[in-house]
């Protein structure tokens, strides 16, 4: 008798390990990420707040973070995400409303935006 | 010489059990204009009779041999050896339960096409004659009919591999709005009611891979949004 897995038993053929990345899945998951930063950026900010507000020592030690290189990094890495999930945000809102909706203008926004915030990415260390 | 093509290709026994491996294999460039399927054949004839895979047609319309090539979804028929990077990497469509080799259990994508009730939907009375359409109507269902529901593009969405037991998936949903799209068809508001959810519809997060997969060339994501806009208006 021939031997027959159920369901279950069967292997799962390999998915995220082995997909081609395209420009249009990068926009979309840097898109998640950039979000979830931002949103675990908010108390963060508070907590800088509150430390630049309590005394002037506090101040001066919050002010020195923010200008070592792990505060300027920190800066530059919400930035870059602030300035990506701005505008693929727009881009999102766009294809919502029913324009760029091509295969080409689908591929053609995704490289758009990632090429902007490269270009954000490479401009930002000069403002901090 | 003949130019040898390098492969490697995803192996599975389920008598021998085992976790799958990949297999390299070499096969003689045979012609210009050979296509994926073509190595394919000749490995199975010529080579090792036990690699096993589905085809059919071999011109692109059955959607039998949707396979991971390279990474990306596609048909073996239509593929050519020519634009593609060697070894080249040969495996079952992403997140399907392996039956043998490049073979994959379909019964779910196929259970979802069913759920979206994929036939014309009528409350008025038959006509005399058939129920005709406008050439304009007729022209809004070009970029859906085409789908042969191969499932390069639902295999290819991230999202459906995570939530595909609730997700539709880019297929059933390109062909949902198919017939949303039908100016003969009565159920419109049927069929929206049935998509109009968290997990059904909305889990598409724009991620496109299914166009990018799409061997027709198609638009599910412009299909996803369009009834979207669809639900959206009838809210409004």
């Amino acid at each position: 008798m021939q031997h027959q897995l159920k369901r279950e038993e069967r292997p799962l053929s390999p998915r995220l390990g082995i997909y081609r990345w395209h420009a249009t899945m990068i926009a979309s998951l840097a898109h998640r990420a950039s979000g979830l930063a931002l949103v675990l950026f908010v108390p963060i900010y508070l907590w800088l707040l509150r430390g630049m507000t309590g005394s002037t020592e506090q101040f001066d030690a919050t002010l020195l973070w923010l200008h070592s290189g792990w505060g300027k990094l920190f800066l530059w890495l919400m930035g870059v995400a602030l300035v990506y999930h701005f505008i693929n945000g727009i881009r999102f809102l766009c294809i919502d409303s029913g324009w760029f909706e091509s295969r080409a203008g689908l591929r053609n926004t995704a490289v758009a935006v990632i090429a902007t915030a490269v270009v954000a990415a490479l401009l930002l260390p000069v403002l901090l | 010489m003949r130019e040898m093509i390098r492969l490697s290709i995803f192996r599975y026994d389920p008598e021998k059990g085992g976790k799958p491996v990949m297999q390299a294999y070499e096969v003689p460039l045979l012609n210009n204009g050979m296509k994926l399927l073509d190595a394919l054949n000749y490995i199975k004839w010529n080579l090792d009779g036990t690699l096993t895979y589905r085809r059919s047609c071999g011109e692109g319309i059955c959607g039998s041999d949707g396979l991971n090539i390279n990474g990306v979804n596609g048909l073996a028929c239509i593929t050519p050896i020519a634009g593609l990077k060697q070894p080249i990497h040969v495996r079952p469509l992403p997140s399907m339960h392996v039956i043998r080799d490049l073979v994959v259990d379909m019964d779910h994508f196929f259970d979802q096409y069913r759920q979206i009730q994929p036939w014309l939907q009528t409350i008025t009375p038959v006509p005399e004659h058939e129920r005709l359409q406008s050439t304009e109507d007729r022209a809004r269902l070009d970029g859906s009919y085409e789908c042969i529901l191969c499932g390069c593009c639902t295999t290819s969405c991230p999202s459906w591999w995570w939530n595909g037991d609730r997700f539709l998936g880019p297929a059933a949903l390109l062909h949902a709005n198919r017939w949303i799209v039908d100016s003969r068809d009565e159920a419109t508001g049927a069929r929206l009611d049935q998509v109009e959810d968290a997990f059904r519809l909305y889990r598409c997060h724009q991620i496109m891979n299914c166009m990018e997969a799409c061997p027709k060339e198609l638009n599910p994501t412009a299909a996803i949004n369009h009834i979207k806009r669809k639900l959206l208006a009838r809210k409004s």
